[in-house]
């Protein structure tokens, strides 16, 4: 059963103190949750997990993407040589632009699945959510807290100046299927 | 002018909770032509393409007119969303959904044309490269496999485009519907949660996606203005197609939106949202666009005037003085001699002017692709050949189908998708007060001191 | 294009022996199972002549001069119309034809664009025959249906059913052994058909005469079909 404790900031300053709150109190990173409605570059804690190589699979699937554009126009037209017009079988002119779109076709593609697997979208199960966070909330909380830093924990969410400080309910949140196991966020 | 992020949140879903009497209406109206077109399209494939226009020699018309018009409204999402978000102008952010739905259903309508307008459209997946029982594939060397590529990447990469930013919208609308649309919304928001990684990661994807869709925007108007360039046609054959078209096309998309946003502006009761600085803005880019189809014009026709080739010549008179002179003149007031005083005078730059020049840019810029195509094909090489056209009422049909068709996706998507994108609107908010101020905390200062403009342009 | 293939068939139009009198019209609609269109039809553009003969007046009457150009696919040797099709449904034959295949083609009439001389044709609905007109069918020729884009193809029918007999009869073709419809029905022998592989074919004889010129021949098209005119067609003079 996942259990966690959260508290709901109206803005991200306190967001922020909340984060650092938990930090000093000895909270693993991997245990630590933030979800809000909207990035926040400019904080600290909009910026954890940055690192992606999601740049380097675009281009990766582009190169992919036109070495299947040109063997797609090339092979074919060496497979079933049909003269056109006076022109070479293998025209680098126009195979290099059927090779150009499915380049940019695999860098698109590359991105879209990329993007999919790192957020581990979709994910329908039961997670830490709150619908609040759509009214503008930031949540800030700790996954599968142990039980003697529970006291703790909760006191540092409301200094930092929750509005709310909730245990996790998995009858309030948005998925279809409340999974009974869960991970840190 | 700041609205908290709740108010944000309550004005752009209200037309997804809320149907008046106006909205069915509109839908019965406009899926009444788009059944009639659909309807014109079945009689004409089931008698035969005789019972269109085209005839010898002027095999393409409406069809391809309609096609290259489509292609090129498609445009618009392109320009603002991607270059506008790459050079940072921030001003774009309640416009960039409405921009993107344009392109993606302009762009699926303009993909339907090629289909329409063959002899054997049952046949048109030959197009497609697969490994048939025929032993043959497609043609690549002909133009018209470089636009089945072109434009199934652009719509793969518009529709990636425009959905990518919609999930966390999604989101929202999941946590505040109940009931069946609670159901709805929860399998189409995929489980977002909005987790400073998948925020990351979904705007390192909008941003390599920028950067990706402006190359392919360039090469699909390209490619559909090689259709006409590869062709040995008096007129056709001329390298400024390709930049010519994709001006053009830029042009037109930019029109078009502006009118969607009139519209979507008074429906939906977005005043607050889609200001005056927004068709302002967009008015100028117009301005702009407008300039440079007229540089485009004068440079063709100034070559070929000077060039003074017979063939050439032949079609050039006719579009100047001859058959087709009210159209071309029509055209030139519609996408120069209107627009360009309606935008340049800063008085007259108001929504209702920008909406006027837009329906004129528009009106004048599918003139233009028709001037392009007829003129050239009626006045071919041999004078024997030459010929005219008109359209019958199932091309005619057809053309106001799609139209309709355009408007009615447009309404449909509204409705289940907030038009303006909550998230991003929000972060442009809080950019803006959490930019650095010299005193104040909330950055009224800077609000104040840079007057209403500041505020405005960070929408 | 000329070293791999055994033949390459080309024609030679004689304008100062054509008389305009169109039997050659009607000659290639009887042998090619061309469908007549019916007089609506044919005045909204619909008429499928593969073989036209183009009248051309100068002058005011009575010094009127009239040109007769019988006009039909030059079979282009860089022929535009072929690399544009998307389904290869317009090729180049290792004969020098440009070779229509109806059963590919969709129907984009992007070839009939393309040809600057206008001479590819469209059927516009599924060709009719009432009876008992379908008696008269060729039945070495298909029958195109609705979609499908046709031309001149030089009665390759004829060029095939020519190979095949020479070849049972292990022998050459011989020049002249047989014709296209078209030059076999004129009556001035304005139209020639032959081998331009062949030296001592007629129409080679024919295509290096010096009152040779191609139709647009700066377009580059590289058609394999030569017009012979002595006069200069606007200044009168008699050579």
């Amino acid at each position: 059963m996942l259990k966690a404790i959260y508290g709901l900031y109206p803005d991200p300053d306190s967001a922020q103190r909340a984060v650092d709150a938990l930090r000093d109190a000895g909270i693993e990173p991997r245990d630590l949750a933030i979800m809000s409605s909207e990035p926040f570059e400019e904080y600290e804690f909009g910026r954890i997990d940055h690192r992606t190589p999601m740049p380097w699979l675009a281009v990766l699937g582009g190169l992919l993407g036109g070495v299947t554009g040109f063997m797609l126009s090339s092979l074919t037209q060496k497979l079933y040589p049909l003269p056109t017009g006076g022109m070479p079988i293998m025209p680098f002119w126009s195979n290099g632009i059927v090779t150009y779109e499915l380049t940019m076709l695999g860098a698109i593609l590359a991105t879209l699945l990329t993007l999919l697997s790192t957020t581990r979208l979709p994910d329908w199960r039961g997670r830490l959510y709150d619908p609040e966070i759509s009214e503008g909330r930031i949540l800030v909380g700790v996954v599968n807290p142990a039980e003697e830093s529970r006291v703790k924990v909760e006191r540092r969410l409301r200094e930092a100046g929750a509005l709310q400080v909730k245990d996790f309910d998995p009858a309030s949140n948005a998925g279809l299927n409340p999974e009974t196991e869960g991970r840190s966020s | 002018m700041e609205k908290s992020p709740k108010q944000i949140t309550d004005d752009l879903l209200r037309p997804l909770f809320q149907t008046s009497t106006r909205f069915f209406v509109a839908v019965a109206l406009l899926g009444a032509l788009v059944l009639a077109a659909f309807a014109a399209f079945f009689y004409q494939a089931y008698t035969g393409i005789g019972v269109a226009g085209i005839r010898w020699p002027v095999f393409w018309g409406f069809y391809i007119t309609n096609f290259v018009f489509w292609i090129g409204i498609s445009h618009a999402g392109t320009l603002i969303s991607a270059i506008l978000r790459l050079a940072n102008a921030t001003w774009r952010r309640p416009v960039t959904r409405c921009a993107e739905v344009i392109t993606v259903f302009a762009l699926s309508i303009g993909a339907l044309f090629p289909v329409i307008h063959l002899g054997r459209p049952w046949l048109a997946f030959w197009l497609i490269p697969y490994p048939s029982e025929r032993t043959i594939w497609p043609n690549f060397r002909s133009p018209l496999v470089w636009d089945f590529f072109a434009i199934n990447t652009y719509l793969i990469g518009s529709v990636a485009f425009l959905t990518l930013p919609i999930i966390p919208d999604w989101a929202t609308v999941r946590d505040k519907a109940e009931g069946w649309r609670k159901r709805i919304y929860t399998i189409l928001a995929l489980g977002w949660r909005g987790t400073p990684k998948q925020w990351h990661r979904l705007e390192s994807a909008m941003h390599i996606m920028a950067i990706a869709i402006i190359p392919v925007a360039v090469s699909v108007h390209s490619i559909v203005s090689w259709d006409f360039a590869m062709a040995n046609v008096p007129m056709w054959h001329s390298t400024i197609f390709a930049p010519y078209f994709v001006a053009g096309a830029i042009f037109s998309g930019i029109a078009g939106l502006i009118i969607a946003m009139a519209f979507l502006r008074k429906f939906l009761h977005l005043e607050e949202y889609l200001r005056p600085i927004h068709f302002e803005n967009l008015g100028k880019l117009l301005l702009m666009m407008s300039l440079l189809w007229v540089y485009f014009v004068f440079s063709e026709r100034l070559t070929t005037w000077y060039g003074n080739k017979p063939s050439e010549m032949a079609v050039f008179w006719s579009t100047q003085s001859g058959t087709y002179a009210p159209l071309f003149w029509t055209m030139v007031f519609c996408n120069f001699l209107l627009p360009f005083p309606i935008l340049a005078i800063k008085r007259l730059r108001t929504i209702t002017g920008t909406v006027i020049a837009s329906l004129g840019v528009v009106v004048g810029m599918w003139l233009e692709r028709f001037l392009i195509i007829v003129p050239s094909l009626a006045r071919k090489f041999l004078p024997y050949s030459w010929g005219s056209y008109s359209p019958t009422w199932v091309e005619i049909t057809i053309t106001v189908g799609t139209f309709a068709g355009m408007a009615l996706l447009y309404l449909l998507f509204s409705k289940a998708v907030p038009i303006i994108s909550i998230w991003e609107l929000k972060v442009g908010q809080h950019k803006v007060s959490e930019a650095p101020a010299p005193s104040s905390a909330a950055g009224s200062s800077l609000g104040a001191a840079s007057g209403h403009g500041q505020l405005a342009t960070d929408g | 294009m000329e070293a791999r293939s055994k033949h390459k068939w080309g024609m030679v139009v004689d304008l100062d022996r054509c008389t305009g009198c169109e039997a050659c019209v009607v000659a290639c609609h009887a042998e090619n199972n061309i469908s007549t269109v019916g007089e609506e039809e044919a005045a909204r553009g619909r008429a499928k002549h593969w073989m036209r003969v183009e009248r051309y007046y100068e002058g005011e009457f009575p010094d009127v001069k009239v040109k007769f150009v019988p006009v039909f696919c030059q079979q282009c040797d860089a022929a535009p119309c072929e690399p544009v099709c998307p389904t290869y449904a317009s090729y180049h034959t290792e004969e020098g034809l440009n070779g229509q295949v109806y059963n590919r083609c969709i129907g984009t009439r992007y070839c009939a664009n393309a040809c600057p001389y206008t001479v590819r044709f469209f059927n516009f609905f599924n060709p009719v025959w009432e009876k008992p007109l379908h008696l008269q069918l060729n039945p070495d020729v298909s029958v195109r249906e609705v979609g499908v884009m046709e031309k001149c193809t030089f009665c390759v029918q004829r060029i095939k059913a020519a190979e095949i007999q020479a070849e049972a009869e292990k022998r050459e073709l011989k020049d002249g052994e047989f014709q296209t419809a078209c030059a076999q029905s004129c009556p001035t022998k304005a139209l020639v058909f032959g081998d331009l592989n062949d030296p001592e074919s007629e129409v080679s004889r024919l295509t290096a005469s010096n009152r040779g010129n191609k139709l647009l021949e700066d377009l580059g098209t590289l058609p394999s079909v030569t017009y012979l005119q002595r006069d200069s067609w606007h200044d009168g003079k008699k050579s």
